[in-house]
């Protein structure tokens, strides 16, 4: 089916998320103003107006009644998801690279850049509690002396952080005492994205390295291994299939010097088990940055350095395709 | 203090000898006195008082280098020394700066026919015994010069001769043994990781490895000509490596080592170094026997050229090189000059000997008014067998047939030629193109011509058969043609391929098939091509290739992107002839893949007559089992998935079941509602009308 294209961010889209229904889409890109769209049409309900440089990351709550975005201003912004309001700026004293509620919704996590001598930090802010919001102050706060954070996720029961760094190392930190609980290395370079599975019982990670991997969550044990020939930005896990959809392609500071056929800008499914490539999506002028499944597995969504949102539906055949056993 | 002491003294007495007028003036100065006192005790050495110009003190031996012995000098006496002086350093002044010489004479003052002359440096000491030695002065006297340093060197060879322990002979085993591979499976080299890694592969369904080793070669490897030696190169010189388990055969020292060549019967190894170190500057190509280790002889190179500078006769039995208005034939084992002269050529400009006979066929360029010249000759009686007058030319480009039976000479001519003033250079206008295709196995070797006006941008020969194609340009159009050679002078055209991209051409070894490739900046097109109905198997596409290698057999192609041509999406990809992409085998850094050649077939012409005549009953067999093949390889990934797929299915189980154990939990985090499915909550579900955009429509309104 042809995909549906959401245009309206002028500048390369950083992170694209579903609501848990997956009515809405939710996007930011380096220009300042992350959107909502209606995953069914591309209609766009709504923007986020406030910040004043590059948007990094966001999310919404599991009721769909908050949204959190952090961006390269130095701050992190609570929304109401309803009426587009700015709640609360929690401000930081770097780049917010990553931010994301909690399952239940409570707690919100958000990670700071390394620059101008000041560390990479985790903070941890009680969503109920207003006034530690306003005041940013963090009832936790883990700072990261080694390779800042690039990307993070939250365990299944708030108990853990996992967090992915930019010499490609993979950790979990307890968000109760902010230890640093385990720590692997199965990727040699920056580690650009994780997400998890619907049950959260097993997550992927993507890197530069040209590889995205399989891990058991709770204890970061290396299951599969999947290979391309470019950096991978982003992958996800199908909920319905064994599938995992890998974006990615030439370096966005190389582009300019290489075509499209060169970059190999492609999403790229694969066998979850068998490892194995079996079909790739064309359509993005630039690099992937950023890919996410629906909940209900019957399209994804990818963002692009190019600015472009595209929404794919799968065909039947997709639905049809089976492993020859 | 002491040292300036010793220098005015010396000052002194070098005047004293032969400036008197000057004495006088300088003793009117009155001078300090310097001297020490009566009771100075000098307790510090020369050496901790001036340690840097100490460091320069001269040594004994130092100059010894730059001096040589002068035999076979006039011997004369002491009235016709001073005129004897200045011939020789006439003669040997043109060598360098002459710092001192010296005569030595007998009781009567006669000199005893021999001199000293010391040079200001080494190399010119060494210049000088190179071009002096042998000099005629007279009918009586013809120098003998050597340097004062090789003296000391003879002198001290010992009376009693040692001779060399014989080395044990070493069986490398069968050399050949990759030729019994059952299936004629080949192998090929490969490099990559930019050079760090060397990987000999055997082409199975999917390659597997033979040998493989880090820092095998420090730049690239080489096949011999029949696939017996894996030649690398290191900076100290060449190994040669074969065998089962590719263990190292011989080695050959060569510093700098860049380019080397096999004869064809695998028996000398010619390796040329640009690096000369200044007392062997004949060594930059050295000819080495490769079963002994042994340097054959060794050559000056005076410019380097096109490599190879030695071209092999077919049987390895001749070499020749091409030097101004000459072309010098050597023959092995001696390495000698054939018949000690070089055949005197005016004007030769290029030349090559046939793949399979003992002929050489090289062109001379117009002079004034005698025409360019394509010249076959034999060797090695030099009688000529064909000469071939050519007017207007410019430039000519010889292709010979592998198996011998053509020689094909692309003319470059012109209408007309001019000189440009600066640069002394012709140049040319109105070239066009015409091929001179010489029909070596018949009588009087006829000659027939095809002629192009386009650009000739490539052309080959099928190796074994009578068809040649070449790629022509007629900008921007690019097309490419096939001709066949019939009997009695006909030269059939088979087709013109029209607007084609490519750039180069491969013949499949055996013929027939032949692989049109737009490598580099065409990006990768390929095009695979039946010449027997000139039908068009495959056009495809591998992108931005850089190389394209048929497997010696004529069954499989390769195509690769090198690292040294392009640096991302490195791999090779393994077609069959007719264009069907077998395997693509990504590699990180990938350079440089040779297939191993193989050695001519030992099968008589009759024998393979029969094979091919009753290639249906074993194509039957081939087919059973390449299918049975393919069933065991399919076999093997299905096996391997369901082993996988088990594998995950337990660890699920396991998480599913923890999953479920914990929904309790995830109820309570979300405030009792049950997130776990999508639907799991139907009572919150809310209608919502949305508008999709079917139709755009645009109706304009009468004003």
């Amino acid at each position: 089916m042809k995909p549906i294209l959401l245009q309206g961010h002028e500048r390369s889209i950083t992170q694209v998320r579903y609501n848990r229904e997956g009515d809405l889409i939710f996007s930011c890109a380096k220009d300042n103003t992350p959107n909502i769209w209606y995953s069914i049409n591309g209609e766009r309900l709504g923007s986020f107006n406030g910040h004043n440089g590059a948007v990094w990351c966001m999310d919404v709550n599991w009721d769909s009644t908050k949204v959190l975005t952090g961006s390269a201003d130095n701050t992190c912004k609570l929304w109401d998801c309803e009426t587009g309001k700015n709640l609360v700026t929690i401000d930081t004293r770097t780049g917010v690279r990553t931010c994301s509620f909690s399952f239940s919704g409570r707690v919100l996590a958000l990670s700071t850049d390394k620059t101008m001598g000041l560390p990479c930090e985790i903070q941890f802010y009680d969503v109920l509690d207003p006034q530690q919001l306003r005041a940013s102050k963090p009832f936790l706060s883990i700072p990261i002396e080694g390779s800042k954070v690039t990307t993070a996720l939250w365990g299944p029961f708030e108990e853990y952080m996992i967090t992915g760094h930019e010499n490609g190392e993979m950790c979990q930190y307890d968000t109760k005492t902010g230890e640093l609980v385990l720590s692997i290395k199965e990727h040699n370079k920056q580690i650009n994205d994780i997400q998890g599975s619907k049950d959260l019982t097993m997550i992927v990670s993507a890197s530069k390295d040209t590889t995205a991997k399989l891990f058991d969550t709770s204890t970061l044990d290396h299951l599969k291994t999947y290979k391309t020939e470019r950096p991978v930005n982003s992958a996800a896990i199908s909920p319905i299939k064994d599938h995992v959809v890998l974006g990615g392609g030439q370096e966005a500071m190389e582009v300019t010097t290489t075509s499209t056929r060169i970059g190999k800008f492609d999403a790229r499914f694969f066998s979850l088990v068998f490892e194995e490539e079996f079909a790739r999506v064309k359509g993005h002028f630039g690099p992937i940055n950023t890919v996410v499944f629906h909940p209900d597995g019957r399209s994804y969504a990818s963002g692009g350095e190019d600015g472009f949102i595209r929404v794919h539906n799968f065909d039947q055949s997709y639905f049809e395709h089976n492993f020859e056993l | 203090m002491a040292a300036g002491r010793v220098d005015s003294e010396g000052r002194k007495s070098n005047r004293s000898e032969s400036q008197n007028e000057m004495e006088q003036e300088d003793y009117e100065e009155e001078e300090p006195d310097f001297s020490d006192p009566e009771d100075f005790v000098d307790d510090i050495s020369d050496e901790d008082l001036l340690p840097d110009i100490f460091k320069n003190k001269p040594n004994e031996t130092d100059g010894i280098d730059s001096v040589v012995i002068v035999d076979n000098v006039p011997q004369v006496g002491p009235e016709r020394l001073e005129k004897l002086r200045n011939v020789i350093t006439k003669i040997f002044s043109k060598f360098g700066k002459i710092k001192s010489d010296f005569y030595p004479v007998d009781e009567k003052n006669v000199t005893k026919g021999y001199c000293f002359v010391e040079f200001s440096s080494p190399l010119h000491a060494q210049e000088a015994v190179k071009i002096a030695d042998g000099y005629k002065l007279d009918k009586q006297h013809t120098f003998a010069v050597n340097l004062f340093s090789d003296f000391e060197k003879y002198e001290k060879v010992p009376d009693e001769i040692e001779p060399p322990e014989p080395k044990p002979y070493q069986d490398p085993g069968n050399l050949m043994y990759w030729l019994q591979n059952k299936e004629c499976q080949d192998m090929f080299s490969v490099i990559y990781e930019g050079g760090e890694k060397t990987c000999i592969y055997l082409n199975t369904t999917e390659p597997s490895v033979v040998e493989e080793r880090a820092r095998w070669t420090e730049t690239y490897v080489r096949w011999s000509p029949n696939g017996t030696y894996l030649a690398t190169l290191h900076l100290k010189g060449i190994a040669l490596w074969g065998g089962v388990k590719f263990s190292q055969i011989m080695r050959f020292s060569h510093p700098g080592v860049q380019l080397i060549d096999f004869s064809p019967c695998e028996r000398y190894l010619i390796t040329f170094s640009p690096v000369q170190e200044p007392r062997d500057e004949s060594e930059s190509i050295i000819i080495w026997d490769i079963r002994t280790g042994l340097k054959k002889r060794g050559f000056f190179c005076e410019n380097q050229s096109t490599w190879p500078i030695f071209k092999w006769n077919a049987d390895g039995k001749y070499f020749a090189r091409m030097g101004p208005d000459a072309i010098s034939v050597y023959e092995t084992p001696s390495f000698g000059l054939l018949e000690k002269k070089s055949i005197k050529i005016q004007g030769v400009r290029d030349f090559t000997w046939s793949p399979t006979d003992n002929m050489i066929a090289y062109w001379t360029s117009e002079h004034e008014h005698t025409p360019a010249r394509v010249v076959l000759i034999e060797i090695p009686s030099r009688k000529e067998l064909c000469v071939r007058n050519l007017f207007n030319v410019a430039d000519c480009k010889m292709h010979w047939q592998k198996a011998g039976d053509y020689l094909c000479v692309k003319v470059d001519r012109y209408f007309k030629a001019k000189k440009t003033d600066e640069t002394d250079q012709i140049k040319y206008s109105g070239i066009h193109y015409n091929f001179e295709l010489f029909r070596v196995r018949e009588k009087l070797i006829p000659v027939d011509k095809v002629e192009t006006k386009d650009q000739v941008m490539a052309f080959a020969w099928e190796p074994t058969g009578s068809r040649f194609a070449f790629i022509h340009q007629d900008s921007p159009k690019i097309n490419v043609t096939v001709y066949k050679m019939k009997p009695d002078g006909k030269v059939e055209l088979l087709k013109t391929l029209e607007k084609r991209v490519a750039n180069h051409l491969f013949w499949s070894p055996t013929g027939q098939f032949l692989v049109l490739a737009g490598l580099r900046s065409m990006n990768g097109v390929l095009e695979f091509i039946d010449t027997t109905d000139m039908t068009i198997m495959n056009q495809t596409e591998h992108f931005m290739a850089t190389d394209v290698e048929w497997d010696p057999t004529g069954r499989y192609v390769i195509s690769a992107v090198s690292w040294w041509g392009h640096k991302v999406d490195n791999a090779f990809w393994i077609w069959s002839f007719q264009g069907n992409l077998l395997h693509k085998q990504p590699m990180d850094r990938f350079c440089q893949l040779l297939w191993r050649p193989r050695p001519p077939t030992l099968l008589s012409e009759k024998k393979i007559k029969e094979i091919k005549k009753n290639l249906k009953k074993y194509s039957g067999l081939f087919d059973v089992e390449d299918s049975q093949k393919k069933k065991t390889a399919s076999k093997e990934l299905l096996e391997k998935r369901q082993q996988l797929l088990d594998e995950f299915e337990e660890y699920r189980k396991q998480k599913v079941e923890e999953y479920n154990k914990t929904r309790d939990i995830r109820i309570e985090m979300r405030d009792g509602v049950d997130t776990d499915e999508l639907d799991s909550h139907e009572e919150n579900f809310e209608e919502e009308t949305i508008e999709f955009l079917v139709k755009v429509e645009e109706i304009v309104v009468e004003e």
